[in-house]
């Protein structure tokens, strides 16, 4: 399968133990991890909410735009549905192609785009101090 | 004609609720939905302008009509990766 599109519960797992391609010569991972703050107040979690099956269809159909844009070879992506603590991984998107240009193109832009249009959204889960409770 | 709209994220935070039934005239027109939505949660104002709705899991132009049994969803800013 030269796509792969997951909306995962919770948070991701160790990278799978290999999606190169055939052939590949470029393999580009990106991971995202949630970041102890929210503008600047401190977090324990991220909650994403997804909106399916909409968030799933908007996210291959854009796999398959990048594949057909930048001639890359495979996409693998997966995303964090739920809570996800930090430090914890949330997003990873995998392409490979013959060659980095095409890969660092396609990576950039698919994320680029997801943050645009895929409605996914996260919730932030902050930190309750002594005097908040 | 009634129409349940849903709602995520910081929007559904503001509002207090994921969904919220509005009733709009036949040939309503999602520009039409926006403005009731306005009208009936002023929390949601300063967000509308720049959210999208969506009519069966697709995003529909302002000029796009509501139809009876669409499923339809205010798509405020998203913040996934």
């Amino acid at each position: 399968m030269t796509i792969s599109v997951l909306i995962i519960d919770g948070p991701l797992g160790p990278p799978p133990p290999s999606v190169v391609a055939q052939g590949a010569g470029a393999l580009c991972t990106f991971e995202g991890f949630v970041r102890p703050t929210e503008g600047a107040i401190p977090i324990e979690a991220l909650n994403y909410q997804a909106y399916q099956p909409m968030a799933q269809t908007m996210l291959e159909r854009l796999a398959n735009d990048m594949k057909a844009k930048h001639g890359v070879m495979r996409i693998f992506m997966q995303h964090s549905r739920g809570r996800v603590a930090v430090g914890q991984c949330s997003f990873r998107l995998v392409v490979a192609s013959r060659h980095r240009q095409e890969a660092l193109a396609a990576l950039d832009e698919f994320i680029n785009c997801m943050k645009r249009d895929v409605p996914i959204w996260k919730n932030p889960v902050y930190i309750l101090l002594p005097a908040d409770r | 004609m009634d129409v349940r709209v849903l709602l995520f994220g910081p929007q559904a935070a503001a509002a207090g609720c994921e969904t919220i039934s509005v009733s709009l005239p036949p040939g309503a027109t999602c520009a039409d939905l926006r403005g009731v939505l306005g009208d009936k949660l002023p929390v949601l104002l300063p967000s509308l302008k720049e959210s999208r709705i969506a009519l069966n899991s697709e995003f529909a132009a302002d000029s796009t009509r509501i139809g009876a049994g669409d499923e339809v969803a205010l798509i405020g800013l998203v913040s996934g990766g």
